[in-house]
């Protein structure tokens, strides 16, 4: 069986393979002359002796001006597990349905709970391999910028951890999910992508920022705010108006400063709410399990519809 | 001697409309039987639950006493099918393909398999996808008989082959069963190629099966009965009238006897198997049933000329 599947599914598997592959000489290429710049602006010494100094800051501005673009890209790299999800996932039950060859592979001797454990098995850890070695090489790329923008606002922590190959394993399994629901190739897919949208921005957007109660730190309006480490998440940072709602909203005319400004707008005081860096741990591995437990409800799914609802 | 394939009053349902109702019939082993039917009778319901592929909503199936749900390590090994349109993996080479019957089955005979390939002028290293209807057709029986099956189930083998593609083919099954004395399911439209191969027929229609039994017997069984125009009542009370025609002058009668016939009134012919099909395929639904396995008894109704949408191709 383990010859079944390598043979059939190879060809995506290589494709697969393929864009991985040009995704991975990218960030080689990119990652390579980033740290080149990172050592030889000098930035990476300022950080390791005096992160304190101002011109650790400057060249900080300049590095992001830089490579700001280059590393925004990176939210782009978030549809890599979709494209697991869309090309392996939802073809690897619906196929079989819709050209009728799970009549031939059902009648061989083996029983279709073998086939399908095979199939996950095989495809899910060849998966995760991929998404391991990706992941590394994701982390080495964001090794010099994480030393000033940390790893725990939204895209970085996406690509920092677990979480990274807990979605990749979300989306294949709502990929063979909504194929064996759909039964069609094209619907799995579209099927695919709605599943994951539908339950990844919710956690990013709204969960995430409360897995624990965040900080929130106030200070009157014209004095220096509290220094957080660039390994904190702001969550959140503004004023507190007259009524005391939390806004970020300013509207000035005329030459006022930013104080002036403020208080023209009723402000009371400055907050910001974040959470501390050495949550990052935590929250990577809530999250991973939030991931997994919707993973392993739609592999539950998909055994119970190939062996109760397909027959 | 036990049977083949058994099912007592198995029925399947999707949803609200039965796919297959009360179905009991057993076909014993050694048999080449047809099973025909018109579209929507439950032909393919049938052998899917047979293979194991379905759940029967109700009653049981047992292939040579197993059930192919419950005990697929035992079952399957024993199973041969062949699914409509003979689906394959149309990007494996067919060396590929034999490769995946030996990989999946443990009774796997691959000199047999070479064998049969080789002597069909099939390439082995030729993409399933891009062989000819009939080489496919060819290719997907050759795996079922490759898996050394007790019992081979072909749905509609011969539907989408050409007449040369058609003999072709059930010549490699005619082999087949001379070699190994497997017993035989198929279903088809075709009833001149059944003729041909088949000794056993289950007639299947309105989700029941309305007939089955050795075809010898059913031949000598039927006869058309014609004679002038008089009510069938008189001949019902011994025989089942099956099909009934009358004219002003005539009735013609296709009847199962049950005994001999004495009336000198009427004049007795034999039978074509195709014309006693059509007959009990014209019948809407069969009223009563008497219910001993595999029998079933029709009463006499009006022939409504309506063939239920079967198409007869000779």
């Amino acid at each position: 069986m383990i010859w079944v599947v390598w043979r059939q599914h190879r060809g995506e598997g290589l494709i697969v393979l393929g864009v991985l592959a040009l995704v991975a000489v990218f960030l080689v290429i990119t990652g390579l002359e980033m740290s080149q710049s990172f050592q030889e602006s000098g930035l990476g010494n300022c950080l390791a002796y005096a992160p304190e100094n101002s011109p650790c800051s400057a060249l900080q501005q300049a590095f992001e001006n830089q490579y700001g673009f280059l590393l925004s890209l990176a939210t782009f790299l978030l549809a890599l597990p979709l494209l697991l999800g869309a090309l392996v996932g939802a073809p690897l039950v619906a196929r079989e349905l819709e050209q009728h060859t799970h009549l031939l592979v059902w009648t061989q001797s083996i029983t279709r709970r073998r086939w399908l454990t095979t199939k996950l098995a095989l495809v899910l850890g060849a998966s995760l391999l991929a998404a391991g070695a990706m992941l590394a090489l994701l982390i080495w790329w964001r090794s010099p910028s994480a030393q000033f923008t940390g790893s725990f606002s939204n895209t970085a922590f996406d690509t920092s951890g677990p979480v990274w190959l807990a979605s990749a394993l979300l989306a294949l399994a709502l990929g063979i999910f909504a194929g064996t629901l759909a039964r069609r190739v094209v619907f799995a897919i579209f099927l695919t992508i709605a599943l994951f949208v539908a339950i990844r921005a919710p956690v990013e957007l709204f969960w995430r920022p409360n897995f624990e109660p965040a900080i929130t730190v106030t200070w009157p309006i014209g004095q220096t705010g509290p220094t957080l480490s660039p390994q904190d998440w702001r969550v959140a940072e503004g004023f507190i108006d007259a009524q005391g709602n939390k806004t970020n909203k300013l509207q000035c005319s005329g030459n006022l400063t930013i104080i002036q400004c403020l208080q023209a707008n009723g402000a009371q005081a400055n907050y910001i709410t974040y959470q501390p860096g050495d949550r990052f741990w935590t929250f990577q591995w809530i999250e991973t399990g939030i991931y997994l437990a919707f993973a392993v409800l739609a592999l539950g799914a998909a055994f119970w519809l190939v062996r109760r609802r397909l027959s | 001697m036990s049977n083949a394939l058994e099912t007592t009053r198995l029925g399947k349902r999707y949803g609200r409309a039965w796919a297959l109702q009360d179905c009991t019939l057993a076909l014993p082993a050694g048999r080449v039987a047809a099973l025909v039917g018109p579209n929507g009778a439950g032909k393919t319901t049938l052998l899917h639950l047979a293979a194991g592929l379905l759940e029967p909503t109700m009653g049981k199936v047992q292939i040579f006493g197993l059930s192919p749900r419950a005990e697929p390590h035992e079952a399957l090994p024993r199973l041969g099918f062949v699914a409509q349109d003979h689906p394959l993996y149309k990007g494996f080479t067919v060396e590929e393909l034999l490769t995946l019957g030996r990989k999946l089955n443990p009774r796997w005979d691959g000199v047999l398999a070479r064998a049969r390939m080789q002597k069909l002028g099939i390439p082995l290293d030729r993409r399933a996808g891009k062989l000819s209807g009939g080489q496919q057709a060819q290719v997907a029986l050759v795996l079922a008989l490759a898996k050394r099956p007790d019992l081979l189930l072909l749905d509609e083998p011969l539907a989408s082959l050409d007449p040369l593609a058609r003999r072709e083919f059930l010549r490699t099954l005619m082999e087949a069963v001379a070699e190994s004395g497997l017993t035989v399911l198929l279903s088809s439209h075709i009833i001149g190629d059944l003729e041909r191969v088949c000794d056993y027929l289950i007639i299947l229609s309105a989700s029941r099966v309305q007939l089955a039994g050795d075809i010898q017997e059913i031949l000598k069984e039927h006869k058309r009965l014609i004679g002038p125009r008089q009510d069938e009542a008189a001949v019902a009370s011994v025989h089942t009238v099956i099909e009934a025609d009358h004219t002003r002058r005539q009735t013609t009668l296709l009847v199962r006897s049950h005994g001999p016939l004495f009336d000198p009134a009427w004049e007795v012919q034999e039978v074509a198997l195709e014309d006693i099909v059509l007959a009990y395929l014209s019948q809407q639904t069969a009223s009563t049933r008497d219910g001993s396995a595999g029998e079933a008894v029709a009463s006499a109704s009006p022939s409504t000329q309506e063939h239920n949408g079967m198409e007869v191709l000779k």
